[in-house]
């Protein structure tokens, strides 16, 4: 049933801005403004075939049978990828019966896969996807220690198959946050992380008997010893810069691929991080003084960021990393309100996480196969656009959405037909 | 991941302190007619040294429903003195050529809680909810309110003017609300709007439940509405007696019940679901009060005619949904929805981030209630930014709109606001310069002080 309606609910949405009515394997995009790696390339066509970009260019015609869209001008781009988020972890965030994103009676940590508690078929994937978001790396939240476990990345279909890779990263907490689930402060924060590192990088040698690691227990040790090794990141979340510096030593000791989350006073310390090949994740609106951790906050911190040359992604942690990641392209529009050229807020929510986690096929460019693209009926970062054809991994995606549907039973515009219509 | 935290506090409920305080009585006798000492904690705003400034070639959003595409405003002595299409000629003291930009009145917040939530975010600074028994009428959100809180200061760049500093919703009655003026101030009394009418914070569904279940009650929504009619009547015969003039022990907390069957009180309601919602307001129409404003009302849509058939304004985000069960069921066309079945609506931020850019909220809701098939113009839903919020909160006499009279509450932004790159280049208040961003005139709290980098603002 789900298949059917979205097939036929995709069938009106496309037809706003579509010629044939006809579905078919084959697109043509007429007259584009196209984000690719390259920069943007206006008055472009493109040629969709069974899911592949087969042809990227001006003057191209429609082939036979095609579904075409008039883009008439407008943006199509590839989708938006949310560099750290718990969607499909949660439905209700203070009810605990649909909340996976924590476990603070666990006995384990690291070897927590957060996939374990992802559903593609909650409502709120949709919410996001119908946004323009189709890729997010996922994880919960530590609980009681400073290990989230280990995350994943999923696209936004909201297909069972829709789990890109399993284990994908490692997530830390660092700062005061860090150092409370340590048991006190930062320093039993970086002894525990440290030990919990030298446990993993030794993994499985030193563990002789079970209990054996001086901060893991074997299957955690084993859960982190990729990770240890540099062969996977670790995002860690901090924001006071001396926390970063740290951190940016902690790197160099072990050799690791770390992705600093937070990052609010990294600004303070942005030729460090560069200099480190530091990846960092911001919030491009965290201006506030909201602890400690961030007296230096400031609104352009993602600008200074990129003209030392850090590799940089944003993330809206300000609003809900579960429920509001739509919110991610209005976001990324601010930083360039703040300074940040939109090319490069429109790759840190696009090209540069996709890159870090090795999900190829989130940009667009020709040839490409399994491909992501949307058409949007605006200026992709302004805050009053939104998608009008949306395509993940070469297949075409409904617009609907349980609030979607909401939205159409309630329509003030609309007579309501229905025999049992709430009165 | 942070927003975990901060999502509990946008629905300011803060599960730390407990115990259970029997709230006591004032002994104070006092006579029917002075029930309410007026003088207490009165207002001593000022506004700042203001100019004689004329703005021309704005796009001037009037605030009403309506936009000049080509005109000019005269603030004098802190006030519009003139709106008009083309080019006013005037002697000003100050002229600012805004061509290409935009001139709305400034926002007002209608549920913040900066101040009494300030940043940073410690434990000393929960001073937002007095969680410690569902009926807390006789706390006032101002005595919580620390004026240093960085957060007016950011809010003032977003072209918030005007904001009302609510108590949280852990309880029935949350106590009084207070409406300020954005201005930098060593006391909370400097920035109380004068003569702004007290407001009543009352709270619907889960919060008082959960807090209050395994604390005596209550522990339903049935429990809540008994707690709600308990004390209307008490405060119907604290308020009979105080008309008929008779002698009565002054009660803080049935002063302020009974100054909103009075009138004089303005109730402000957290209420998400609407079926609550419509029995909330058969419960003022049992007593005879009125709710001015549901807040966070989440499923407004759905009952847009009853809130236009009973005159209550609702409250809403563009599109927070799914912390709590009660908050599932919103759409992104809310405000749009209630606005075209012909109620008051109305943004609000609740948050001291997304207070912000509240126009981009509206921008937001705005676009998607136009591709749902309605034809709202910027110009209208400006209203749910500052008119109508100025009407839940009685001030719409002095603010809200740029009319000759009223009080001068301007912001000139760089483009359109209903743009993520529109900024505010100029915050006026009472037509003081307060925020100007190309010169970096802008308050700061002495918080600030001695920390890294904040001077920026790009």
């Amino acid at each position: 049933m789900k298949k059917i309606s979205k097939l036929l609910l995709l069938m009106s949405a496309a037809s706003v801005i579509t010629a044939s009515p006809a579905l078919s394997q084959t697109y043509f995009i007429d007259d584009a403004t196209v984000v690719t790696d390259d920069g943007r390339q206006e008055g472009t066509d493109i040629i969709i075939d069974k899911g592949q970009i087969t042809n990227l260019g001006r003057g191209l015609s429609a082939p036979e049978g095609a579904t075409v869209m008039n883009a008439e001008g407008q943006w199509v781009t590839s989708g938006l990828f949310a560099p750290l988020t718990s969607l499909g972890l949660v439905e209700i965030g203070a009810e605990d019966s649909t909340n996976d994103t924590s476990a603070k009676d666990a006995v384990t940590s690291v070897s927590d896969l957060a996939v374990d508690g992802f559903n593609p078929q909650s409502p709120i994937i949709d919410n996001t996807r119908v946004s323009g978001v189709t890729h997010a790396a996922i994880i919960g939240r530590t609980s009681h220690n400073i290990f989230a476990g280990t995350g994943f990345i999923a696209n936004m279909s909201g297909d069972f198959d829709s789990v890109l890779q399993d284990e994908s990263f490692i997530y830390v907490q660092m700062g005061s946050r860090g150092g409370k689930l340590a048991g006190g402060s930062r320093s039993a924060a970086f002894s525990q992380l440290r030990a919990a590192l030298t446990d993993a990088s030794t993994y499985p040698a030193r563990f002789k008997g079970p209990e054996d690691g001086d901060a893991l227990p074997r299957r955690d040790a084993a859960a982190l010893a990729r990770a240890a090794r540099g062969l996977m990141p670790i995002i860690i979340g901090a924001d006071r810069a001396s926390d970063l510096l740290s951190i940016i030593k902690l790197k160099e000791e072990f050799g690791l691929d770390i992705i600093i989350s937070g990052a609010a006073e990294g600004w303070m310390v942005a030729e460090e991080l560069a200099a480190a090949d530091m990846k960092v994740i911001v919030d491009p609106v965290a201006n506030l003084p909201g602890s400690f951790d961030r007296v230096g906050a400031r609104r352009d911190n993602a600008k200074l960021l990129a003209d030392a040359g850090v590799d940089m992604a944003l993330m809206s942690f300000s609003e809900s990393t579960s429920h509001n990641v739509r919110v991610l392209n209005q976001h990324a529009g601010n930083a360039v309100a703040a300074g940040l050229s939109w090319d490069e807020a429109f790759a840190a929510v696009s090209s540069t996480p996709s890159k870090w986690f090795d999900v190829n096929n989130a940009v667009i460019a020709e040839g490409q196969s399994d491909s992501t693209l949307i058409v949007w009926d605006g200026d992709p970062l302004q805050v009053t656009s939104a998608p009008t054809f949306i395509m993940i991994d070469g297949k075409p995606q409904s617009t609907m959405s349980r609030q979607r549907e909401l939205r159409d039973r309630y329509n003030p515009t609309r007579e309501e037909t229905r025999a049992h219509k709430y009165r | 991941m942070k927003k975990n935290t901060l999502l509990a506090l946008a629905s300011a409920f803060v599960l730390t302190l407990a115990g259970c305080n029997e709230l006591g009585e004032d002994d104070k006798k006092v006579d029917g007619e002075g029930a309410e000492s007026k003088a207490a904690f009165a207002s001593t705003y000022k506004p700042f040294p203001s100019e004689t400034t004329l703005i021309t070639n704005a796009h001037i959003i009037l605030g009403n429903g309506e936009a000049i595409e080509n005109g000019s405003v005269l603030m004098t002595d802190g006030k519009i003195t003139e709106v008009s299409a083309g080019k006013l000629e005037h002697d000003a003291s100050v002229t600012i050529d805004a061509k290409g930009r935009y001139v709305t009145p400034g926002i007002i917040d209608v549920h913040s809680h900066l101040g009494d939530y300030p940043s940073p975010g410690v434990n000393a600074h929960n001073d937002g909810n007095e969680i410690t028994s569902p009926v807390t009428a006789e706390v006032y959100a101002e005595h919580g309110v620390w004026p240093q809180d960085p957060g007016f200061d950011e809010a003032l760049a977003g072209g918030i003017t005007t904001l009302h500093i609510l108590p949280g919703s852990a309880n029935l009655f949350g106590g009084r609300g207070v409406t300020l003026r954005n201005i930098p101030s060593r006391t909370v009394q400097g920035m109380k709007f004068p003569e702004a009418p007290y407001t009543l914070k009352m709270a619907c569904g889960e919060n008082p439940k959960r807090v209050y279940g395994q604390k005596g009650g209550p522990g339903s929504r049935m429990g809540n509405v008994a707690g709600y009619r308990k004390n209307w009547i008490k405060a119907e015969n604290y308020k009979k007696k105080l008309d008929a003039g008779e002698d009565v022990k002054r009660d803080l907390q049935l002063e302020t019940l009974a100054g909103v069957l009075s009138g004089d009180i303005l109730v402000q309601m957290h209420c998400y679901r609407a079926d609550e919602m419509v029995q909330l307001l058969d419960v003022a129409k049992e007593f005879d009060y009125k709710i001015t404003t549901f807040h966070h009302a989440i499923e407004a849509y759905k009952i847009g005619d009853v809130l236009a058939e009973n005159g209550t304004c609702a409250a809403m985000w563009a599109d927070w949904y799914g912390f709590k069960m009660e908050a599932y069921d919103t759409i992104q066309e809310n405000i749009p929805f209630v606005h075209a079945q012909g109620a008051c609506a109305m943004i609000h931020s609740d948050s001291a981030m997304g207070i912000q850019r509240l126009n981009q909220e509206v921008a937001k809701t705005w676009a998607n209630g136009n591709r749902a098939g309605l034809d709202i113009s910027e110009a209208e839903a400006w209203q749910w930014l500052t008119a109508n919020p100025a009407k839940a909160l009685g001030i719409e006499a002095e603010t809200g709109t740029l009319e000759a009279g009223k009080r001068a509450d301007l912001v000139i932004w760089s483009e359109n606001p209903f743009s993520s790159y529109a900024l505010a280049d100029q915050v006026y208040i009472d037509g003081a310069l307060m925020f100007d961003r190309h010169s970096g005139l802008k308050p700061k709290s002495d918080f600030r002080l001695g920390h890294p980098g904040v001077d920026s603002e790009g």
